[in-house]
């Protein structure tokens, strides 16, 4: 409109060409910004007020969890919106299905697709495993079994037969140690997501979870699988990107890259 | 191309005409004002075919980043999200991945999509077995108006009933265009006939999103490329258009991991997979 404005006064005013010409810049350049809107409406205003070489869009936490930990909330100004999840545990392979059962399980999911009025996200993620507190227990374990194997080295009660033991204890929990953390172990989850507007956050927590009920239904009819809202912090296995790559797994794997260039 | 973004080319097209059928009452500037009339509808067709380009070129020269979340930013170069936590770089990238001849194939009458169908659990599997990285595949479907789709699909056989009767009953009849408007009826048909067995019609976005780590900036989005790289020779397979998203989409794809968006929203800022 803005932009008319200017163009249409180039038609009506009767002054200096330079200043039409002024008049004809300034709408034209105003005409780009009205269709940019169209595009960048999220970017103009922390463009306009950038401070440094950094545009703000937002500075507060991406999301929070529901106190109800089957959900997460996201505010957008004074919009509050909840997002929950379910996941899918559609395990079979394809190596398990004939010809006719593979075409079938193609279907099947085209017609998963359709289930939901409500815009719906299916994800199959393919992550690294957080193996934490599984390399943690077998430390624990191996430092037990050394500790066992040097009181009874020095200890004169201790048969040698049982030393022995022990020793290959060190041995097997030692192996075991090196091994796993030699090999990245990834798993394939499919999931669903549902995002729900509110008044409230447990407003918007009710109504999310209510539709993800739904959809878990027509999920698991469909699929002839238990599809299951997902809670608490596994949640954020499908969010957050150090999650997806644990940073027990990261260390060792760069620990690994660095040992490899050293040789 | 949707209605809204006709109605916007078309107003701001207008603007340019209107300066341009004026040139003559800007006296010696008439020229002038005719070349900024031209700059200015082409800045507005790039905007409109291309702005994947014209983003990130704008952020790499004035060396933006932009922070879309706490704890995230995008880089000047605008082709990932970045993550920095207990001093570690985590780069997260998309891919756009049109699967829908996998996905809606009862609209095609192409006898090879039984086959490809068949392929499809394989493929996928092969492709997990080979990342070796992590890597996420993602559809957001919205429902359609099923009414007023049927009226769509209703008007769109009408139409070319009309062209197919009107071409068989002219002199010179071709065989080619015959044959393409049956094509074309036929699978209309399909879709109508879907929507008679109860199913809904869909809108769909696809995208495939990794994750690279690094201990630099440079670090994480070097092994995000690669990663990205390898994960488009992979989908091949699936005989896909595969490219690298960039720009402003890179930011919405990262608000939709936490919220999706209304059907409308969608539909302005993404071309659709329909």
């Amino acid at each position: 409109m803005l932009s008319f404005i200017f163009i249409i006064m180039t038609y009506v005013l009767t002054v200096d060409p330079i200043i039409k010409l002024a008049l004809a810049a300034i709408g034209l350049a105003v005409d780009v910004v009205a269709f940019s809107t169209k595009l960048y409406m999220s970017f103009f205003i922390p463009f306009m007020q950038m401070k440094g070489r950094n545009a703000v869009i937002d500075d507060t936490e991406p999301f929070t969890l529901a106190p109800s930990g089957n959900a997460i909330v996201v505010r957008k100004g004074s919009d509050i919106f909840a997002s929950a999840f379910i996941k899918i545990p559609a395990y079979r392979s394809s190596t398990e299905m004939n010809a006719e059962e593979k075409v079938d399980f193609s279907r099947l999911f085209s017609r998963a697709l359709t289930i939901s009025k409500v815009p719906v996200k299916f994800g199959a993620q393919l992550y690294v495993i957080n193996k934490d507190a599984y390399i943690s227990n077998i430390k624990n374990k191996l430092d037990e079994a050394e500790g066992r194997y040097q009181s009874a080295s020095v200890s004169k009660d201790v048969p040698k037969s049982e030393s022995e033991r022990i020793r290959g204890e060190v041995t097997m929990w030692h192996n075991l140690f090196d091994n796993v953390n030699k090999v990245r172990s990834q798993s394939l989850d499919a999931f669903a997501m549902v995002t729900a507007q509110g008044g409230s956050e447990e407003e918007a927590t009710n109504l999310a979870v209510q539709q993800a009920d739904e959809l878990a239904s027509g999920v698991s009819a469909v699929f002839g699988v238990t599809a299951s809202i997902i809670e608490g912090e596994e949640i954020l296995k499908y969010l957050e990107p150090d999650y997806m790559i644990p940073l027990a797994t990261v260390s060792e794997q760069m620990r690994e890259s660095h040992a490899s260039e050293m040789t | 191309m949707d209605e809204q973004t006709i109605i916007y080319l078309g107003a701001t097209i207008a603007m340019v005409v209107l300066v341009i059928a004026n040139a003559s009452s800007f006296g010696i500037f008439g020229a002038l004002a005719v070349a900024l009339a031209i700059v200015t509808a082409m800045i507005i067709v790039i905007l409109n075919y291309a702005d994947f380009v014209l983003f990130p070129v704008f952020t790499s020269m004035f060396g933006i980043k932009i922070t879309p979340a706490k704890g995230y930013y995008i880089p000047k170069s605008s082709n990932s999200v970045v993550k920095y936590v207990n001093g570690l770089y985590y780069a997260t990238g998309y891919l756009s991945a049109n699967v829908y001849s996998y996905v809606f194939t009862a609209e095609s009458i192409d006898e090879s999509e039984e086959q490809k169908l068949g392929e499809a659990p394989d493929k996928w599997e092969r492709i997990v077995m080979n990342a070796g990285f992590p890597f996420r595949f993602n559809i957001i479907s919205m429902a359609e108006d099923v009414q007023r789709y049927r009226d769509e699909l209703q008007g769109m056989r009408g139409t070319f009933e009309f062209r197919l009767s009107k071409e068989e009953s002219s002199s010179s009849p071709s065989q080619l265009t015959i044959d393409d408007l049956n094509k074309k009826m036929s699978i209309i048909d399909a879709r109508i006939n879907r929507l008679s067995s109860g199913e809904r019609p869909v809108d769909a976005v696809m995208y495939i999103e990794s994750t690279a780590v690094g201990v630099s900036e440079k670090d994480a989005e070097d092994a995000l490329t690669n990663q990205l790289n390898h994960l488009q020779t992979l989908f091949n397979s699936f005989d896909l258009s595969i490219t690298r998203v960039m720009g402003r989409e890179v930011y919405h794809l990262f608000t939709f991991n936490y919220s999706l968006p209304e059907h409308e929203y969608l539909l302005q800022t993404f071309t659709l997979q329909k």
